[in-house]
């Protein structure tokens, strides 16, 4: 059974996919540019001390243009914006990544059992998202944001709960297209359980699209986590994440052009990265998901 | 056809109502409460806990949404403490602002997508199409509240040409109708860029070239006017996030509509306000989504098909 599932293609499904992916410009400029901004991240934090190179008011530097010292100059208690920059590149990929891990979590798992088990409990499951999700994204996670407080956890955890519905539909409908699969029809008629064949028959094989969702989704996560931040419901001040960071910088746009532009180049450059990967993830899977 | 849009109008009721509970639930959830919020000092823990009480703010839950919702039949969606008006002529007086913000957003999105979409098609897998996929990728990745920023210190601060915040005066909607525009425009040029290559591989496109109609007609007139349904689709769509999504952009520029509303009720702990704003923008919404559809239905025979028995 195990040599018979190896073979229809799990090894063979994802090598083939990697070799698409790599074949891909666009996908692998943004696979490299994403590892550096995740290795700039780690080491940002472990070389740059908190306290002193991140959070120290130092007010007769002030408002400072680029230079040798601060090349993306300073914010308006002196602090250097390169290096916040730098430190805060982890509070956007936690964002991004944890949000996506708990919708994809949630949703995939109601999507599998709404798909797997059908009849009342679909129908709860689905009229349940049904409800949510018509209601506008980032209104719905300012309001999960603020009844949790202002925070880190509680910002992926508005994120993240805000797409739910989505990763239960799509794992719901790949879910029915190989419910009425033949292997799963042999499984059942060998005795296994229900959980048995879900974790091991259709789990793996209603992965793809779940996958191409949960990259194309950690981008919009970041977009959205850092619009909290700049509506001020995110990671609260001084801690420099770059939404909160672009509030700051708007009671300064006539003295420091710096604090506005930095902070959101940075955003965009990450996002990009991601979509380009998403883009790459999509197109290497696809072929295979129209079978 | 008039069963479906009954259909689809008896359907909306049922949701709307099980949103409101949700969106009660959830602003139940935070800590503190309008009482506090505006009268924070002025008043002993004894009298605000006195209003409380008269205020039926103690009643548990079940009790306070039950009251709320039979309220909200009856047209009254309660009163805001933050500006002492009913919450939902404070809503209404500001539909027209994020309306016409959406409105204009995309339709400047449709003047960009269009027109990229289309030349990007034409000229697949060319340096046109790659540099015009780039641009839809930077628009996507962009943050939008960070582009409305860069165009205030560019328009507003430097040169001095567009007002950087409010709804009055000449080109104010400019600046934050491009910046909702932007954003969405990247989406819907990737829609028109796969809708144009569908039709331009169709038989009566090369049918209409082999008769020797001209190459710009053909464009124009056969194929892109096949290819709209889906970026109308989609546009319509647009729309319906836009009017739910534009609270940051109405953020950045103090622009007075619904988003901003919420917003201040959001920082006000003004509950009542809030959950008002949350159903109403939902409802606005899914109506308007509701109404694409429903046209959607119209231009499209196979649909019309289904329900017009």
């Amino acid at each position: 059974m195990k040599g018979l599932r190896k073979e229809r293609g799990s090894s063979g499904f994802w090598g083939e996919v990697l070799k698409e992916f790599k074949k891909n410009k666009g996908a692998v400029t943004g696979f490299i540019v994403f590892s550096l901004i995740v290795l700039v991240a780690v080491l940002a934090v472990f070389l740059l001390d908190y306290k002193t190179q991140i959070t120290k008011i130092n007010i007769p530097e002030a408002l400072q243009p680029s230079s040798w010292k601060h090349p993306f100059g300073t914010d308006q208690f002196g602090r250097d914006i390169l290096n916040r920059i730098l430190y805060g590149a982890h509070y956007s990929l936690l964002i991004g990544l944890c949000a996506v891990t708990i919708s994809t979590a949630i949703g995939s798992m109601l999507g599998i059992i709404a798909g797997y088990f059908g009849g009342l409990v679909e129908t709860i499951i689905m009229r349940t998202m049904d409800v949510i999700s018509p209601i506008p994204s980032v209104l719905l996670a300012i309001c999960i944001a603020s009844a949790f407080g202002q925070s880190l956890i509680s910002l992926m955890l508005a994120v993240g709960i805000v797409t739910v519905p989505a990763f239960a539909r799509v794992a719901r409908a790949s879910v029915m297209s190989v419910r009425e699969e033949e292997y799963i029809e042999a499984a059942k008629a060998i005795g296994a359980s229900d959980i048995n064949i879900i974790v091991k028959h259709v789990i793996p094989n209603s992965l793809p699209p779940i996958l191409v969702q949960a990259t194309m989704r950690v981008a919009s996560a970041i977009i959205v986590g850092s619009s909290l931040s700049f509506l001020g419901l995110g990671v609260p001040a001084p801690k420099p994440e770059w939404g909160g960071m672009l509030a700051q910088g708007r009671s300064f746009l006539n003295t420091s052009t710096n604090m506005t532009l930095y902070p959101g180049l940075a955003i965009m450059i990450t996002v990009l990265a991601i979509n380009l990967i998403g883009d790459g993830v999509r197109d290497a899977m696809d072929p295979k998901l129209k079978r | 056809m008039y069963r479906y849009i009954i259909k689809r109008v008896l359907l909306l009721i049922p949701i709307l109502i099980a949103v409101s509970f949700i969106v009660f639930f959830i602003v139940d959830l935070a800590p503190g409460d309008s009482i506090d919020a505006v009268f924070g000092n002025e008043l002993s823990t004894e009298d605000k806990e006195t209003m409380r009480e008269e205020m039926g703010y103690n009643d548990s839950l079940l009790v306070r949404y039950a009251r709320y919702i039979g309220n909200v039949f009856k047209g009254d969606m309660g009163m805001s403490v933050l500006f002492k008006k009913p919450a939902l002529e404070l809503y209404l007086n500001r539909v027209p602002a994020t309306l016409k913000l959406a409105f204009w957003g995309i339709f400047i999105a449709l003047i960009i997508a269009i027109p990229l979409g289309v030349i990007s098609a034409i000229h697949q897998n060319t340096f046109i199409d790659t540099l015009s996929t780039i641009l839809g990728l930077l628009g996507m990745s962009m943050p939008s509240f960070w582009f409305g920023l860069l165009m205030i210190i560019l328009f507003s601060l430097k040169l001095g040409w567009l007002p950087s915040f409010g709804n009055e005066g000449r080109g104010s909607i400019i600046m934050p109708a491009l910046t909702v525009g932007v954003g969405q425009a990247a989406l819907l040029m990737r829609t028109t860029r796969s809708s144009m290559l569908e039709v331009i591989r169709q038989d009566y496109i090369r049918t209409a070239r082999a008769k020797g109609v001209k190459e710009g007609v053909v464009i124009y007139k056969h194929a892109l006017r096949n290819a709209l349904i889906p970026i109308i689709t989609a546009a319509g769509t647009q729309l319906g996030i836009a009017l739910g999504g534009t609270v940051v952009v109405e953020s950045v520029f103090a622009w007075p509509g619904v988003g901003k509303l919420t917003i201040d009720a959001f920082n006000a702990r003004d509950t009542t306000l809030v959950v008002g704003c949350l159903i109403l923008t939902t409802a606005l919404s899914s109506v308007l989504m509701m109404f694409i559809d429903i046209i959607y239905a119209f231009v499209d025979p196979r649909i019309k098909a289904r329900y017009s028995r």
